[in-house]
């Protein structure tokens, strides 16, 4: 694994008896886009503001750049972007104010002409009142001003929760114009799959605050599959094939969730099953995301850590 | 340039197949022509809004089916037909695919002589889509 630019180690919040995030062990390598994913609650924001040192992890840690997240420098807060959800801004602020207000935190870094453009790009107004802005409007805003001190890593949490297509992609556009700076790292959240299959080569994808995935897209894609066996006779009890996450069983058909099976393994399996045939039902990323947190009862880590 | 290339998120397909895909039928219409150059991965990358990683795979699995080549420094380029690598399991998927559509033309009703005509008209088309196609 090239070098780990953000990780946590056993990573785990309670609030009050409910447990949020469980010994999360999470490894983010230098210069990919992470599609961070998981459904509401399962401890996306509550993991993302524990590596920032913004919360205090019951157990465990996380490390930026080396540095515990609970003694963050200045020197390291300055190489990292966040994005929250909802885009909150100083609501009494001009865009100029903000401006100035955020480059006092990098002063070195600001990239005074990328921040003007992107404001001119997006048809805004440096003189424009954060207050009179619309949702769309201040998260244009806020993404200019999270890129403009040029980040090394940029962790942004949902940044296009209720934005329209056209703003999502402005955002999908400056991750990719980000990442093609050497040595930047993206961490997402994002609940829109289309978007994380288009910018993300990588995804961790968090359940009930277990880390259930944290690999290539292309080996989640590859990974995860949905088989359609049919019998003729009555489907067997016992379904024992490797990597089996749930199975749907109908009268003479059975539908499998699988997970790192091979296909000459299911051909086995079929085989010995005395199936009459199958038929491997193709996935989107959404459908494979939905069918591999539906399971209950599977709960461990599958993790592959061959990364180029 | 390159924006011949359309991407669908929510595809079953992912999105380094669908890149090889198209590139490889833009060749197989000679759209794209033996010596042309692919966009570098970056501008093809920022085009489509992808990741740049998704690019770079789509190249490397052109490159290995022989259809493209890359030269250091100078960028990736169609090969000549010749040098395009005819591997005896890439024969075979291609037979198996034709299987499929005889099925289809069969259950279709479709007399075997009449599906060797269409097949050969088709293929003809693909001729001349050589010819008078403008450069990318």
């Amino acid at each position: 694994m090239s070098e780990v630019v953000l990780e946590t180690e056993g990573l785990t919040k309670y609030y009050a008896n409910t447990l949020a995030v469980d010994h999360l062990d999470l490894k983010i390598p230098r210069g990919c886009i992470c599609g961070f994913l998981g459904r509401n609650g399962a401890g996306k924001t509550t993991a993302i503001k524990m590596m920032l040192g913004l919360l205090n992890p019951t157990a465990g840690r996380a490390r930026i750049f080396g540095c515990d997240s609970q003694e963050l420098t200045p020197a390291i807060c300055q190489r990292v972007g966040y994005v929250t959800e909802g885009h909150r801004l100083y609501r009494w602020m001009s865009v100029d104010r903000l401006e100035k207000f955020q480059k006092a935190f990098f002063p070195k870094q600001w990239d005074d002409k990328f921040f003007a453009e992107m404001i001119e790009y997006f048809g805004l107004s440096k003189k424009q009142k954060v207050k009179h802005l619309s949702i769309g409007q201040r998260a244009q805003v806020s993404l200019a001003l999270t890129l403009a001190p040029n980040p090394e890593l940029l962790i942004m949490d949902d940044p296009t929760q209720g934005l329209d297509a056209a703003i999502r992609r402005q955002f999908l556009e400056g991750m990719i114009q980000l990442i093609m700076r050497q040595g930047r790292t993206v961490l997402f959240s994002s609940h829109i799959l289309g978007d994380v299959e288009r910018v993300a080569d990588r995804i961790a994808v968090i359940d009930r605050g277990v880390l259930r995935a944290s690999c290539s897209l292309e080996q989640f894609q590859k990974a995860v599959k949905k088989v359609r066996v049919s019998f003729t006779r009555e489907v067997p009890t016992e379904i024992d094939i490797e990597g089996l996450l749930h199975c749907r069983k109908g009268d003479k058909e059975i539908e499998l969730v699988l997970v790192g099976t091979d296909e000459k393994k299911i051909a086995e399996w079929t085989n010995r099953s005395k199936a009459q045939n199958y038929e491997i039902v193709g996935m989107n990323l959404e459908d494979q995301f939905i069918e591999f947190t539906a399971s209950a009862n599977h709960k461990h880590l599958f993790r592959w850590e061959q990364i180029k | 340039m390159a924006l011949w290339i359309h991407i669908s998120p929510g595809s079953s397909k992912p999105i380094y197949i669908q890149v090889v895909e198209q590139i490889s039928e833009a060749i197989a219409k000679s759209e794209l022509k033996c010596g042309d150059r692919l966009p570098p991965v970056r501008k093809l990358a920022a085009e489509l809004v992808i990741n740049p990683n998704t690019v770079a795979r789509a190249y490397t699995i052109l490159e290995r089916s022989g259809l493209v080549s890359t030269k250091i420094g100078s960028g990736t380029f169609v090969s000549e037909p010749k040098m395009r690598s005819r591997d005896a399991a890439d024969i075979n998927v291609l037979a198996e695919r034709m299987d499929n559509v005889i099925i289809r033309g069969i259950n279709l009703g479709i007399e075997a002589n009449d599906l060797v005509e269409m097949f050969k008209s088709r293929v003809a088309g693909f001729g001349k889509k050589t010819k008078g196609r403008g450069k990318l």
